[in-house]
């Protein structure tokens, strides 16, 4: 089966549209500029926002102005809409699927309304809209998809890529008949403050690849594309899109710095190559995730050197128009992507004037596109590596279908749901590691240790976790530090463990698992996805062992407000590890 | 002098949470970087110039123009009593 693009939708800094995008492409226009909508002091940081207000958004979506939705959520129902509109599909007696990327979801809301929150019951339901997975399943309402089954991958960075790798997994296997894949993630002052505390903000336009790079300008905004299977056909009609192959892996090297010789991103592209059936001279073109950092852009290019060797196709990163746009930055690439197959042409690398001799070079104007292959690149903090390869005619895929053989069942588990228990943590790690971690991270550690070691493995070929809430209680310190104390001197410590992802990336680390890496946070239904997954992966024989983890903590402040909600108050930690394998393993 | 250097023992023990490291054996002239000595790291660096801004009005721009301060909390001293405007 191959996964066809039906539709897709784009906002962001350089158009609300993908008709505007494409002519801001075109014309090498930046969508980088001065702060305006976002109300931070750090006036002083260049961003790429979209040019409208909330209220603007609202009265596109049809919605009261004065009701509060968060702008992750609008932007995302806006391209969802767009996507839809394209697609024109008749949705009825369909098994539908929206799959988003998401990170920030709505902390726009909860900076708004934190303090308040604490002493107005009134104002209790608003938190609601802070987690990623009810932002996803408002957003797919307000985009008019209330009957569909909703879920949120959110692997920091590389979110929406890993968000249609998951349609596009589940569409093969026929899990499905239309998903709509993508990301959304709008600006905060919570991130803002966040990716300044690791000063990998440049204060400039940002240059990717380029010798005087220093650091990347945040943006926001959403895509989505409609997928749907259908059989391979050798010559499809003009414009016709598929999705050909993927990869993820994990660089298992570090948090927030990525490895000098760029492995996990290395090893994601030859899987999308790989499964593509291309060899590396077959790719036309590259959309680098290149954000403009010196440690990011220095070892993608050791990677792309490594799996394409002396003929680098041409490469570009579209950061300099967007900004990066974060977890939403594989969708909005991914729709660039196929912009430029459409439309035959590559978008200039924005900025770029001096060769890095750590660099690939990178094209400094839009050129002509001379295949029909594209290889889109998108790469998170905690090393989650990602990409995807698009084009415009199907070719071979490779490893479809469930094997027959292949059953997935437990090998172990281990739970550790009491803090007492933390003390087994210097088992597993130094004081010098130790001293970092939070609550949530070291029952983690110790459980995904624990059933590892009862499973008599070392390192597992694939790690997901399950996560409804995320890192409640290093976000929390970094918010109330942040709205207490205001906009400087915020721990980076703290804000490196704030993404979802944090748990997976660390246990990858630990355990040395280059493998695939994945982060669900949808509700209390982040482990049934986790575990589908999990089987999925050891049924297609992509996977002999996975670690499935489902980690959620509950802060003094978190367990008040359930209770002032007069609804069950969460624990303070639980933390469920499982080893899943095939029947051969056990 | 002396009681900078006791002052920010004390800061960077909290700030990184090196609680296994009793102030007394923590030696202002022993390397924070690298295998032999303290053994922090790039996060680290980033801690303590949070540290230095709170604590002394200090504002460093640049992580890299930090190393050759950060090479020892003797050196931080130094730093900061030349520059600390709190």
């Amino acid at each position: 089966m191959d996964v066809e693009v039906t539709g897709f939708g784009i906002i962001c800094a350089i158009g609300n549209d993908a008709k505007a995008v494409l002519s801001s492409l075109k014309a090498g226009k930046t969508g980088i500029s001065p702060m305006h909508y976002l109300q931070s002091v750090h006036k002083e940081l260049p961003v790429g926002e979209v040019k409208l207000s909330n209220e603007e958004m609202k009265r596109m979506l049809g919605q009261d102005e004065n009701t509060v939705i968060s702008r992750t959520v609008l932007m995302g129902a806006i391209a969802i809409r767009q996507a839809l509109e394209q697609a024109n599909l008749n949705l009825k007696g369909k098994r539908v699927a929206v799959i988003n990327g998401t990170t920030v979801a709505g902390m726009d809301i909860t900076e708004r309304f934190f303090k308040q929150i604490k002493d107005n019951d009134a104002l209790l339901p608003l938190l609601e809209k802070h987690d990623c997975g009810s932002s996803t399943r408002e957003m797919a309402e307000l985009a008019g998809l209330k009957e569909a089954q909703v879920c949120t991958v959110s692997t920091a960075c590389s979110s929406a890529v890993n968000a249609i790798i998951l349609g596009s997994e589940m569409l093969k296997n026929n899990e499905t008949d239309i998903v709509i894949a993508g990301g959304t993630e709008a600006l905060s002052l919570f991130h803002l403050n966040g990716f300044n505390s690791l000063m990998i903000l440049d204060k400039e336009q940002c240059r990717p690849f380029d010798k005087s790079r220093a650091g990347l300008n945040l943006g926001e905004g959403a895509a989505f594309v409609v997928l749907k299977a259908s059989p391979p056909t050798p010559l499809r009609g003009e414009g016709s899109i598929v999705i050909r192959g993927y990869g993820n892996r994990c660089d298992a090297f570090h948090q927030t710095a990525s490895s000098e010789n760029g492995e996990g991103a290395f090893l994601a592209m030859s899987d999308a190559l790989q499964m593509a059936g291309l060899k590396p001279e077959e790719i036309h073109y590259i959309n680098a995730h290149g954000t403009g950092t010196p440690n990011n852009d220095a070892s993608e290019s050791a990677a792309i050197r490594r799996v394409f060797g002396e003929k680098i196709p041409p490469v570009s990163s579209t950061k300099g128009f967007t900004g990066h746009t974060t977890s939403a930055s594989g969708s909005i690439e991914t729709v660039i992507c196929i912009l430029a197959l459409q439309h035959g042409f590559l978008p200039a690398n924005l900025g770029w004037k001096e060769q890095d001799e750590s660099c690939i070079t990178p094209a400094p104007s839009p050129l002509p596109l001379l295949g029909s292959a594209i290889l889109c690149n998108s790469f998170g903090f905690g090393g989650n590596d990602s990409a995807l390869v698009i084009g415009a005619s199907h070719g071979p895929s490779k490893g479809e279908g469930k094997h027959q053989d292949a059953e997935a069942c437990v090998l172990a588990e281990a739970v550790i749901n009491d803090v007492e228990q933390l003390g087994e943590l210097r088992e597993f790690v130094s004081a010098g590691e130790a001293r970092r971690m939070s609550k949530l991270m070291k029952a983690a550690t110790i459980s995904s240790m624990k059933a590892l070691q009862a499973a008599g493995i070392e390192s597992p070929d694939a790690i997901i976790t399950a996560t409804a809430h995320g890192m409640l209680e290093t976000s929390e310190k970094f918010l109330v530090d942040m709205l207490e104390n205001g906009e400087e001197t915020l721990s980076p410590t703290l804000f490196m463990q704030s993404t979802h992802n944090t748990l997976s990336s660390a246990i990858a680390i630990r355990t040395k698992c280059h493998g695939y890496n994945m982060t669900y946070s949808q509700d209390d239904e982040s482990l049934e996805w986790a575990l589908r997954d999990a089987r999925r992966l050891i049924e297609t024989d992509k996977a002999k062992t996975v670690l499935v983890g489902c980690h959620d903590e509950a802060t003094p402040t978190f367990q008040e407000f359930y209770r002032r909600m007069g609804k069950p108050v969460p624990q303070e930690i639980y933390s469920r590890s499982i080893v899943l394998g095939t029947a051969k393993n056990a | 002098m002396e009681q900078l250097i006791k002052d920010l023992k004390l800061q960077i023990k909290n700030a990184l949470n090196l609680e296994e490291l009793p102030l007394e054996e923590f030696d202002e002239n022993a390397p924070l970087f690298g295998d032999e000595g303290i053994g922090l790291d790039s996060i680290d660096i980033l801690e303590i110039i949070v540290l230095l801004e709170k604590e002394y009005g200090i504002r460093l721009a640049n992580p890299k123009e930090g190393k050759a301060i950060f090479q020892s909390v003797k050196t931080i001293a130094e730093y900061v009593q030349a520059n600390r405007k709190k």
